[in-house]
């Protein structure tokens, strides 16, 4: 069972409004913190992570992870629609592939940020 | 055992944000009645019942009879680590979204 979370909305305002609204970081608990942009920082609560890539007012993607956990990526996408945007998330957790195998390879996002999740997690 | 339709039945018991919300209750109490659970809940102990209902069908929560009260617990088999995660995530993407649909209606308010 491939572990994903996928959730949809449809949000009654443009992309680039919604965009502003998803760099105000608040949404995502008190003293939560988004760099939109390529390698930007992420933080929100107990998680921290970085962005994977961004294109705004289209999407992004980012990692975080808990202390001790494995990392998680989040892919958000947004999309015009009449009634406004239609924000797509989905979170996996690609690294879980590593624990089905028994490799004891670790990411740890706080000093891997150069290198290529996508490439690692395979 | 994970057959199939048990895996159906999980899936089908999580997909509905009320009842992933009273499995994540009932996970923090360890177990209640139904009519606890109802207290912390906008909702009536009937509704919470026929949820608890759907979650006991997919093998999700266990009951125990003490005295006049059914007493239900979650239980950890079904739940393979992959369902609770999903769980677990879902139920933060709910109230994550919920809180940028507040911020959006406010920016517009």
């Amino acid at each position: 069972m491939e572990p994903v979370v996928e959730r949809e909305l449809v949000l009654p305002a443009g992309p680039e409004e919604v965009w502003e609204s998803l760099a105000e970081p608040a949404w995502l608990g008190d003293d939560a913190q988004v760099d939109l942009r390529p390698a930007g920082d992420v933080r929100a609560g107990s998680r921290t992570g970085f962005v994977e890539w961004a294109d705004a007012p289209r999407g992004l993607a980012f990692w975080w992870s808990e202390e001790g956990e494995e990392a998680t990526r989040v892919e958000i996408a947004l999309e015009e629609v009449e009634e406004g945007t239609r924000l797509t998330v989905i979170e996996s957790r690609p690294l879980a592939l590593l624990d089905a195998v028994g490799s004891d390879l670790h990411l740890d996002l706080g000093v891997e940020r150069r290198g290529t999740p996508e490439l690692i997690a395979r | 055992m994970a057959t199939v339709d048990r895996t159906d039945a999980v899936f089908g018991a999580l997909a509905d944000a009320g009842r992933r919300r009273l499995l994540s209750e009932l996970g923090e109490r360890g177990e209640a009645s139904a009519t606890e659970l109802a207290r912390g809940l906008p909702v009536s102990r009937q509704a919470v019942q026929k949820q608890l209902g759907l979650l006991a069908d997919a093998g999700l929560v266990g009951t125990r009879r003490a005295g006049r009260e059914v007493l239900y617990r979650p239980t950890p088999e079904p739940m393979s680590d992959a369902v609770a995660w999903m769980a677990e995530m879902g139920g933060q993407w709910d109230e994550r979204l919920a809180a940028l649909e507040r911020q959006i209606a406010r920016r517009r308010g």
